[in-house]
């Protein structure tokens, strides 16, 4: 589950997952929610692959989403559905999502960039969290 | 991370001024001097902001003090509102956290020979047009195309560039913050996904806090400033705030990528990766200065061209050109900017990069860098406040250079959260409370509005007599909004 924080300029999204692969897949429901007033009217009619290198949870967190924010603003790229891997070498990704159609996404914030301030990656028990900032 | 209020120490230097002692925290350089009076003290104290100003004090070759302006709020790395010079001879560094992502956001303020009275039948008609015409939103791209050759030479040229092309006058560039063009730029340095992302957008709003607004003067401070700026109590005036789009936030995170793992190289500490930094004299850094000036290019021609369209309304709808509307720039200002600008420091001369995160260059009359025009007065700082009550244009004072390296707020600042804003009233409320009072809201995104709400924002007039009475920026013309728009 992601919901969001309080922060004075921009916005804050804390994501919690009983796993390493359902918490990336949540941050990135959890970016597309802030993009789009309604997740559901996302289609899933077009699938990609990506893979990101990285040991750094932080910055593997950080890099998943820079990419996905990457393809929605310059190839209108909206994704609704992520199957995440994570191993030692970093991340593989199976995405579905479909290009912007104005007449059915109502867009709601343009976010500028995800922030490396307060980001966090922690496992608490047998479940996981993180936090982050993305600019708006 | 919560929201915590700040728990820290702040010291009373005087009505305007409240100091961080560098005790505060290990690593401090220097202390924290935030500008603020009574009145705002408690809304500053709410967040984390005051932590952010310590944190910038551990900047390698930070002169003087890390320093915040009356507008200030919570950031990322920076606070917003933050001020840092650092002497590269002193190992000082460059922070891309201290630009920010919206590398040359600013406001410019365009007048016209037009009166509240000459406006009123027209006003809706103005504001329909101008929301049509202006490209604001998410996802909205500009009417103005540029391939990459074209791109290339628009940010090694700035707003020359786009003048040009016969869209705007020489005037306009020396009413320009360093005529609209930064020196030392390196387009070749700006990444191609940068280039995507701003190939589309120059001449285009953006969304969050970024607006269009039609303006009246409704007082007049100083009238003899107020006459050299040609402002008049009733005149009609457009103001426009934005930044580098898409192409800037690339720039900004593009830097923050190659500089992982820099600081720890050149065994820089720091309490918080935002704060990423390299020294200004070493690869790392040149390269982000290059690029991040190219991208302060692409801000002053969005910002151009949003001008141009705005005059193109204004022909369309009083069916006479702008020259004959007498649409004429005030001025235009960078509030996310890093320069490097010659400064005294505890009586020796010194070049220093100047950081403003959110924060606007004021100065003072006589300064070698004003244009002719305002070599007397000093430099126009135009502040945005919210969509609801008013704006200002002030000049610059010599207080700037004294305290806080010729520097001055930038607008009201926030005091709520987005999301507490939209519990706060919905986008609807939001626009009929404002046309209740004769402002016309034009937005593409409901919750855009909600979130941009004036209640959202601290009164802008307190931050402004802040800087006035702290003698970093006087206040010359207050305006008030009568109609908006916004992504």
């Amino acid at each position: 589950m992601f919901e969001t924080f309080d922060h004075t300029a921009d916005m804050g999204l804390r994501i919690q997952a009983d796993s390493l692969n359902q918490l990336f897949e949540q941050a990135a429901l959890g970016l597309f929610s802030l993009i789009v007033k309604d997740i559901n009217s996302i289609a899933p009619k077009e699938q990609f692959q990506l893979t990101i290198a990285g040991t750094d949870l932080d910055y593997l967190l950080f890099d998943w989403l820079r990419e996905l924010l990457y393809r929605w603003e310059v190839h209108q790229q909206l994704c609704c559905s992520f199957q995440v891997t994570i191993d030692k070498n970093g991340l593989q990704a199976t995405i579905h999502g479909e290009s912007l159609d104005p007449a059915r996404h109502s867009l709601v914030h343009e976010v500028k960039a995800i922030t490396y301030h307060g980001l966090e990656v922690k496992q608490i028990g047998n479940s996981w969290e993180a936090e982050l900032i993305v600019d708006i | 991370m919560k929201k915590d209020e700040f728990k820290g120490n702040l010291q009373k230097i005087d009505t305007c001024c409240y100091r961080i002692p560098q005790s505060y925290k290990p690593g401090m350089l220097v202390p924290g001097h935030i500008f603020a009076n009574d009145i705002l003290l408690e809304s500053l104290m709410k967040d984390q902001a005051p932590e952010q100003v310590a944190n910038v004090a551990m900047l390698p070759g930070i002169q003087i003090a890390s320093m915040a302006m009356p507008d200030i709020h919570w950031g990322y790395g920076f606070c917003i509102g933050g001020v840092a010079a650092t002497d590269p001879e002193e190992g000082g560094v460059i922070s891309p956290g201290g630009v920010g992502y919206d590398i040359n956001c600013g406001v410019r303020l365009v007048k016209t020979n037009l009166f509240f009275k000459d406006i009123q039948p027209y006003h809706h008609t103005l504001m329909q047009q101008m929301f049509k015409t202006i490209p604001a939103g998410t996802g909205r791209t500009g009417d103005y195309k540029f391939d990459v050759n074209e791109l290339t030479h628009l940010l090694g040229k700035g707003a020359s560039y786009v003048i040009d092309r016969g869209l705007g006058t020489a005037e306009d560039l020396a009413h320009t913050e360093a005529n609209g063009f930064i020196d030392g730029c390196d387009p070749s340095l700006v990444s191609s996904r940068a280039i995507e992302r701003g190939a589309n957008q120059c001449g285009t709003l953006g969304s969050g806090n970024h607006f269009m607004e039609v303006q009246i003067v409704d007082q007049i401070c100083d009238e003899t400033v107020a006459k050299t700026f040609g402002l008049q109590k009733d005149m009609v005036c457009v103001m426009i705030h934005s930044g580098s789009r898409g192409l800037g936030y690339q720039v900004c995170d593009d830097a923050l990528l190659s500089f992982r793992g820099v600081p720890e190289r050149y065994g820089i500490e720091l309490p918080d990766r935002q704060l990423a930094c390299a020294p200004v004299d070493s690869p790392e850094g040149r390269k982000y200065i290059g690029a991040m000036r190219a991208a302060a290019n692409y801000g002053f021609c969005n910002r151009q061209l949003l001008m141009q369209q705005a005059r193109e309304v204004f022909a369309r709808v009083f069916g006479r050109s702008w020259q004959d509307l007498g649409m004429e720039l005030l001025y235009d200002v960078a509030h996310n900017i890093a320069k490097l600008e010659e400064h005294t420091v505890y009586g020796k001369k010194k070049k220093v990069w100047v950081h403003r995160k959110g924060a606007t260059r004021a100065f003072p009359a006589g300064h070698p860098e004003l244009p002719e025009i305002f070599r007397h007065t000093g430099q126009p700082v135009i502040i945005p406040g919210d969509m609801g009550r008013a704006s200002w244009v002030l000049v610059g004072m010599p207080g700037s250079m004294e305290k806080t390296f010729g520097t001055t707020c930038h607008g009201a600042g926030r005091a709520m959260s987005r999301k507490m804003a939209l519990k706060h009233a919905p986008g609807q409320v939001v626009k009929k409370a404002l046309a209740e009072r004769g402002i016309l809201a034009l937005a593409q995104s409901a919750a855009g509005l909600a979130e941009e709400q004036p209640d959202a924002y601290k009164n802008v007039d307190h931050v402004v007599d802040a800087v006035h009475d702290a003698n970093l920026s006087r206040k010359v013309a207050r305006m008030r909004p009568i109609g908006v728009i916004k992504g």
